[in-house]
């Protein structure tokens, strides 16, 4: 097993706070990598660092098996990187843009530029300022792929993006993955990346707090439900579901049909199981936004 | 492994292409201003103007603060109006807009982070963005000298054409003096506003020094703290361009643009 990227307690800080705080990341070459977490994780630190655009406090990390600091140029050759806040300006086409990009990245084969836009639908004739955020992003997202680096870091890459544009860009992810390349990206949103990333990260306030597969954070989740019940009094429906452990923010509602929400923490089997005896008109479940719940998971057991 | 095929000066040619607008802009500019001037020395000038009873008419001090005792002869009338007064004021506001907007504009816009995880390195981005402005300002040198020298005879100035290039040599290593703190000051904090502060700060001190230089024995010492005054001081469209002051403007122009990028390659980059 290869390590495209490998971080040691990588730490940023400025002034005040810490934008980053011994972060140990390993991504497997030829792997799809998602990090997500909220705003101000420091997601967007991270992805900095590996680029070397700014520098680690301390602790260290190698990307394509060199220090970022002393592979310089050379070494982000063989990278791709979207910036999560993409400011494209100048009164340039887009086709000369990403020309400029490919004299400072590393050889675009012939066509590929065009090849790149037309799966995302981006019309390179039009000048860059003009552009919308989404067609912005494609463009960003055409000069990370174009080069087909070894590694492509990108941060936010989804933002933007129409549902029909995020499963091209999906696809292109399963692409680079089939020809080797490693894909490191991130995302405020889980569900926009969980079906492109084989490992999930969270991270929260500079500090990783689960490393897992998706299937295992999603495992781990916590989910909305919402029962119905016919012939049956609130009292002893009450009764039997507040026993439950992993069952929070339960409500009861008399009627009758006896109306019952809460949210469960992980396996839902415990709840399925005591709701069996009795008379079940409804049973809905839904997933919460996939990263808040495991932040929510994670923020509770740090308080506790 | 493929090589990627190098091409020449990329991160230049891409600044260039970006402000051949702009560009154009300043040089109508300065061709307006030496229009403007240079012509008028002809019906200023000669025994009968009375350009010097107009001049001792002045208030004692304005003369000698806006450079103006001699301007009764071409290269007295030229230093004065153009080379030391217009084009100055030109030069220096265009080497501020374009040395502050090289590095730190560009990193307060957030496009330099990109440019930057691409493969060049940030001595690359500094040199490169710095030739960038330095060829803009020779570009208006050139179109200075070729301007003033179509007017030599017409407007009967009558410099030799040795000195037109002199002085506008001068005038050019007065703007790079200016975007070479814009340049290094950027590239050292990132911050527009401190470029722009030190890029017209240098033509400002430099100006203002010599000014209080001129006004009487006691103060002339200040002279020697004046680029301003090393660069004019001994009229070179008269007696040509000084090569000491010269070498002295370069030669500081590069210690501070090695200064900012031995500190551009050591600090974080903001977005």
């Amino acid at each position: 097993m290869t390590l495209a990227i490998e971080t040691r307690a990588l730490t940023k800080r400025y002034d005040r706070h810490t934008a980053l705080d011994g972060m140990d990341l390993a991504v497997e070459t030829g792997s799809v990598f998602g990090m997500i977490g909220p705003n101000g994780a420091g997601k967007t630190t991270a992805m900095r660092l590996l680029l070397d655009i700014i520098r680690p406090t301390s602790g260290g990390a190698t990307v394509l098996g060199r220090s970022p600091i002393s592979g310089g140029a050379a070494l982000r050759r063989e990278i791709g990187f979207l910036p999560g806040e993409l400011l494209l300006e100048g009164r340039v086409t887009g086709r000369s843009l990403l020309k400029h990009y490919a004299e400072i990245s590393g050889p675009v084969a012939a066509g590929r530029i065009d090849e790149l836009a037309e799966r995302l639908g981006l019309d390179l004739s039009r000048h860059v300022r003009k552009l919308s955020k989404g067609n912005k992003q494609k463009l960003g997202l055409v000069q990370a792929f174009m080069h087909e680096p070894k590694l492509l870091v990108l941060d936010e890459p989804t933002s933007g993006l129409d549902p029909l544009v995020q499963q091209e860009f999906l696809s292109m992810v399963r692409e680079a993955q089939h020809n080797g390349q490693t894909v490191f990206l991130s995302s405020h949103v889980l569900s926009e990346i969980q079906n492109a990333a084989d490992k999930v990260a969270v991270l929260r306030n500079g500090v990783i707090v689960k490393v897992g597969d998706v299937a295992s954070l999603r495992a781990s989740a916590v989910r909305r439900v919402f029962v119905d019940f016919a012939d049956a009094s609130a009292a002893s429906i009450q009764s039997t579901l507040a026993a439950l452990p992993n069952l929070d923010h339960l409500t009861v509602t008399d009627g009758d049909v006896v109306q019952v929400t809460g949210t469960v923490e992980g396996h839902i089997d415990a709840l399925v199981k005591a709701i069996a005896p009795f008379h079940v008109v409804d049973l809905r479940v839904e997933e919460q936004d996939l990263e808040s719940s495991v932040i929510d998971l994670y923020s509770k057991e740090a308080n506790k | 492994m493929s090589q990627s095929p190098r091409t020449i000066l990329p991160l230049t040619r891409r600044d260039l292409a970006d402000s051949w607008r702009g560009l154009l802009g300043w040089t109508a500019g300065v061709t307006g201003a030496i229009f403007l001037y240079v012509p008028l020395y002809s019906s200023f000038s000669g025994e009968n103007a009375g350009f010097d009873e107009i001049i001792s008419s002045l208030p004692e001090g304005l003369a000698s603060t806006l450079g103006f005792e001699d301007l009764s002869s071409g290269a007295g009338y030229v230093q004065a109006t153009y080379l030391g007064l217009i084009g100055f004021v030109l030069f220096t506001i265009a080497a501020t807009l374009w040395s502050s907007a090289a590095i730190a504009g560009d990193e307060e816009s957030g496009s330099l982070e990109l440019t930057l995880a691409h493969g060049v390195s940030r001595v690359q981005v500094m040199a490169e963005r710095s030739l960038g402005v330095i060829l803009r300002l020779v570009w208006l040198a050139t179109v200075s000298t070729l301007l003033i020298l179509a007017l030599n005879d017409s407007s009967g100035i009558a410099l030799e054409p040795i000195n037109v290039i002199g002085g506008c040599l001068t005038l050019l290593a007065l703007g790079v003096l200016a975007a070479s703190f814009g340049l290094a000051v950027g590239a050292i904090t990132g911050r527009r506003a401190y470029a722009s502060a030190a890029a017209a700060g240098i033509s400002l001190v430099g100006y203002v020094l010599n000014s209080l230089g001129n006004q009487s024995a006691d103060v002339e010492w200040l002279h020697t703290l004046s680029p301003y005054h090393w660069a004019f001081g001994n009229s070179p469209l008269s007696n040509g361009a000084d090569a000491g002051a010269l070498g002295l403007l370069f030669g500081i122009s590069a210690l501070a643009l090695v200064i900012g990028g031995f500190v551009f390659t050591r600090r974080d980059v903001s977005a």
